[in-house]
């Protein structure tokens, strides 16, 4: 695709891109305050060119899954996912959505968002700081910036790719 | 009878005191935040302090610290047998599952551990977020000095002990 499109234009479609991040903030638990905390005018980070409050996950472009991901939440995160447009990119925000956090033996918890939807940047933490937040976003719009985009949205990988059981036998 | 729009000034009248004093936004690419002190942000370890005696994987309340030991014969000249003494193969930290509650720190005895506020350690990848030894101890060079007692506060016991091994009063 990046041979039929031509250099110059990826370029500006991605630099597009990257600084209009209408954000979804996908808040399950304490880590959404965190979130809410970095898109107040203390940290404000529509300084990046994220966009806060979209209004529906149809005019999003990022999602950030901030807190524990249930089981029972599960489909809702997934569906929500499968309604934003493409170009999409999701930031896990914190241990929970991470991996499962405190939480990992927890028999409702999901053992980490990218067990559903594939993630861009995994944020460490618990819950992470704000500028955290602000360097995870710095790191996806790197990604956007060095990706081999066209007109018709992103290579991803596959899904059912990632929900494969971890321990394959022998 | 209230005046109407007096609700209107009032909130307008708030609306331009707050808009003549200087804004509070962090500009933080450009300008490093101003952490609070004592910031918990990720785990330095010391390596020539571990002596492997497991404590921090023991306390860990999400079992995130992955520790692997040999033991390993340590001839003494002049002494009735070998002594041995662990040795650390591997000491790695999941910080994608860490709760940053700082058990590991506060238990271990010979202050291997220690927090630095560093946060930007964000992956693509989830695996990256392990930390093996060898990643833990490029942290250690961003350790702060540990912070200066209170002002008026008692001594350090290990102050009040020396000065009491030297025969004058603490300081």
């Amino acid at each position: 695709m990046g041979s039929v499109v031509g250099d110059p234009i990826k370029f500006v479609l991605n630099w597009g891109r990257r600084y209009s991040l209408w954000v979804f903030n996908f808040g399950l638990a304490c880590c959404a305050i965190e979130f809410i905390a970095t898109s107040m005018g203390r940290h404000d980070f529509m300084r990046l060119g994220v966009i806060p409050f979209a209004h529906g996950p149809r005019q999003a472009d990022l999602m950030v899954v901030s807190g524990t991901v249930t089981d029972k939440m599960a489909p809702a995160v997934k569906r929500l996912y499968d309604q934003m447009p493409e170009p999409k990119y999701v930031i896990s925000f914190g241990a929970c959505s991470n991996c499962g956090g405190p939480y990992w033996d927890s028999y409702s918890v999901t053992k980490g968002v990218d067990q559903l939807i594939p993630v861009d940047v995994y944020i460490p933490g618990c819950p992470p700081r704000p500028e955290a937040l602000l360097h995870g976003i710095m790191k996806l719009q790197d990604k956007i910036a060095g990706e081999q985009s066209g007109l018709g949205g992103v290579n991803r990988t596959d899904v059912k790719a990632l929900t494969a059981p971890p321990v394959r036998r022998p | 009878m209230e005046l109407p729009g007096k609700g209107l000034v009032k909130g307008l009248a708030v609306t331009l005191g707050t808009l003549t004093q200087r804004t509070g936004t962090q500009q933080y690419p450009d300008v490093e935040p101003d952490l609070p002190p004592r910031t918990r942000g990720v785990i330095a370890l010391i390596e020539e302090n571990c002596t492997v005696c497991m404590l921090c994987a023991r306390e860990c309340p999400d079992w995130c610290i992955y520790i692997d030991s040999h033991k390993e014969e340590v001839v003494v000249p002049g002494a009735a047998r070998a002594r041995q003494r662990n040795v650390l193969d591997r000491f790695a930290i999941d910080f994608s599952l860490c709760m940053y509650c700082g058990i590991c720190i506060e238990v271990c005895p010979f202050d291997a551990l220690h927090w630095t506020p560093e946060f930007e350690y964000a992956e693509h990848d989830i695996r990256d977020l392990l930390h093996e030894k060898d990643r833990l101890e490029e942290w250690v060079a961003t350790v702060p000095a540990p912070p200066a007692h209170d002002h008026r506060g008692e001594p350090a016991k290990e102050q009040t002990a020396a000065a009491k091994r030297s025969g004058q009063s603490a300081v």
